[in-house]
């Protein structure tokens, strides 16, 4: 066996091992999915059996995120593509929260050629009653690579939005509009005519934006590949006005999206003008999806992948799903929790185990946490789970979905606190040894 | 006429990066100043009292941990301070309550004990925790009482029901027992004192011996499906 097909069977397996045992600090999720893709770019074979493993090891204020892809093709495995990304998340001041994001990725577009880009990026969110937000931000991409581009400046805004509830007749649904401008050099030499650059004959001749040398020779300056060629520098710009709807009902998620790129006709492809996709996920167990869906991506520039048509059918398996959503959401409502239990896990924690469906956090907080908030790890569609060090005796705890009000668990005693909310009393036993 | 010179690309990305940089770190910072200190976030009178009540527990060998969480509390919800003051002060008058019904007990039945003087049951009704058989634990029998006043049944008929199961011995799963069917009757419209002499009547007071007790793993803190 070869020794990727050795490293991707162990990262596999590894993924459906049961993760958490860090406790209050940190905990791991999982998934894999796996199945038929067929791609329209003719950059990896048109039909493929493909899998995508990723992972995610979450604390309260940061998320790193490593998640790839790999087919299966002639009795190999060839690796497609990978990413790891960073998050740090400050804590929400007034509805307002802060972020910074990096992310290192490469792309495979053949057997020979691989990308990699660095993006560095820092976004403000402002949270509207958990309901709905906006936020805005910027940062730069370095691709590695592609000689031809430089590194660009990204600039995004967005707004998102949620109606309905997951657990009404005909669920929720949570609609994100984004706005993300990219501004960047590009080299475009005679000798370029590529799908995702242009034909720098043309390019050339175009006047530069203000204050940016336009048609400036290159041979001084690329010494490697642009060297040998006719080149010329020029800025590019184009920006993408992205649409999305996520509606989830029972176990059915159906996710659309559509997007516009604007930009001049140097800088966007015919084919790169406009796009649409579509999935969906049926959930056969807690763990355990169909998935489908299909539609077409706009060019990459920055990658130097082309604009593709793409359709997928497979399965997902999750030890513990990851949140589909790049919005927080809301579901502030104590019925929808369904159950809570709280035990001593072997490793001498207290796991908290709760199940609610259709939300994308879910809080516990206590006397054992000082009263700070602790997010718990979705485990399962509607399973999620949280291992604390609880001191045996009497402890007060609350919880909370979506950052909605604080609630105390449904079934374990509950009392008036001192502040005439409720709180659930829970009481920890001592360890056999020590009574 | 001024002529407006190009800016350099270099560094318009520097200034974008930097500012979205500033915005992101602010309140980084200012939050990372304010956890240094749980009770930075009070006023400067609310926090000295919420101390001094503090350091007094811990003289007098009360939870002082009891105190602390209780301004805590109030603080994650964005109480004012004043009400904090008033919530540690009683607190503070109820563990000491408790401390002179039960006598010298450790600070978890304290604390417990507490929260049945807050729900509203009389300082006598606890004497009767005074005598305990070695290791056994009232905690569980304190929590389902506090609840059950809570819930709305007769303080009265809470602590002598509560109280007489435990004079006969009984265990955790049966206090457990009695409170998930009391609660489970409440919430199909059962009036609480009710719900509680109905289910009272039934209920042993002593856990049966041999195979029917329940393993030890099953009854280990609380749960519900």
């Amino acid at each position: 066996m070869t020794e990727p097909k050795v490293a991707i069977l162990i990262v596999t397996a590894a993924l459906l091992v049961p993760a958490s045992r860090g406790g209050l600090a940190a905990q791991l999720v999982s998934k894999i999915d796996a199945g038929q893709y067929s791609v329209s770019d003719g950059v990896v074979p048109m039909s493929t059996f493909r899998v995508s493993p990723a992972v995610q090891w979450l604390t309260p204020y940061a998320h790193v995120t490593a998640r790839g892809s790999a087919y299966l093709t002639d009795q190999q495995v060839q690796l497609a593509d990978g990413i790891v990304s960073g998050t740090f998340t400050s804590p929400t001041v007034y509805g307002v929260r802060a972020e910074m994001i990096g992310n290192a990725s490469r792309a495979v577009d053949d057997r020979s050629l691989g990308t990699d880009q660095v993006d560095v990026q820092t976004r403000v969110h402002v949270l509207f009653h958990q309901h709905g937000g906006v936020w805005f931000g910027g940062g730069v991409a370095r691709p590695w690579r592609i000689a031809v581009i430089s590194s660009a400046e990204v600039a995004d805004a967005g707004a998102w939005g949620k109606i309905g509830e997951t657990t009404a007749r005909f669920g929720s649904a949570t609609m994100t509009a984004t706005f993300t401008n990219f501004s960047f050099s590009k080299i475009a030499s005679l000798g370029d005519s590529g799908s995702a650059t242009t034909s720098a004959a043309s390019a050339c001749d175009v006047a530069a934006p203000s204050g940016v040398a336009s048609s400036t020779p290159l041979r001084a300056l690329f010494s490697e590949s642009a060297a040998s060629v006719d080149a010329c520098s020029r800025q590019s710009r184009f920006a993408d006005l992205e649409g999305s709807v996520h509606w989830e009902a029972g176990p059915l998620e159906l996710t659309a999206q559509t997007g516009h790129r604007f930009g001049n006709a140097y800088d966007v492809t015919p084919d790169s003008r406009q796009w649409s996709s579509a999935s969906a996920t049926v959930w056969l167990t807690d763990r355990v999806a169909i998935i489908g869906g299909g539609g077409r991506q706009p060019a990459l520039p920055l990658r130097g992948l082309p604009a593709r048509s793409y359709g997928m059918a497979g399965l997902e398996i999750a030890y513990s799903p990851m949140s589909k959503s790049a919005v927080p959401v809301s579901l502030p409502h104590a019925v929808l929790v369904h159950s809570f239990e709280m035990h001593t896990a072997p490793s001498g924690l207290q796991k908290i185990v709760i199940h609610v469906g259709g939300v994308e956090t879910v809080d516990v907080m206590g006397d054992f946490s000082d009263w700070s908030p602790l997010t718990l790890v979705r485990r399962g569609r509607d399973l999620w789970e949280l291992s604390v060090p609880v001191s045996p005796g009497v402890h007060q705890i609350n919880v909370r979905v979506d950052g909605g009000p604080w609630m105390a668990p449904p079934g374990i005693p509950t009392v008036r606190d001192a502040f005439d909310g409720e709180v659930g009393m829970i009481v920890v036993q001592a360890p056999k040894s020590d009574r | 006429m001024s002529i407006r010179r190009p800016v350099p690309v270099a560094n318009v990305r520097a200034r974008v990066l930097l500012g979205t940089l500033l915005l992101a770190t602010l309140p980084i910072a200012s939050v990372a100043a304010q956890e240094l200190d749980p009770l930075s976030k009070l006023d400067a009178p609310s926090k000295f009292t919420v101390q001094l009540l503090v350091d007094s527990a811990q003289a007098a060998g009360l939870p002082s941990r009891a105190l602390m969480s209780t301004a805590l509390e109030g603080i994650a919800m964005k109480v004012d301070g004043k009400r904090i003051v008033a919530a540690v002060r009683r607190e503070y008058s109820f563990l000491q309550t408790a401390r002179a019904s039960l006598g010298p007990v450790g600070d978890e039945e304290l604390t417990a004990a507490a929260s049945v003087l807050e729900a509203g049951a009389k300082p006598a009704a606890l004497v009767a925790f005074r005598a305990r058989q070695n290791g056994r634990s009232d905690l569980e029998a304190f929590t389902i009482w506090a609840d059950l006043i809570t819930r709305g049944v007769p303080k009265e008929d809470a602590s002598t029901a509560i109280t007489k199961l435990w004079q006969d011995g009984a265990d955790d799963a049966i206090f457990h027992s009695l409170w998930n069917n009391v609660q489970t009757d409440i919430l199909q419209g059962l009036n609480p004192g009710t719900a509680l002499q109905n289910r009272i009547r039934e209920t042993p007071g002593r856990a049966p011996p041999g195979p029917g007790k329940p393993p030890e793993g099953q009854q280990e803190n609380q749960s519900s499906k």
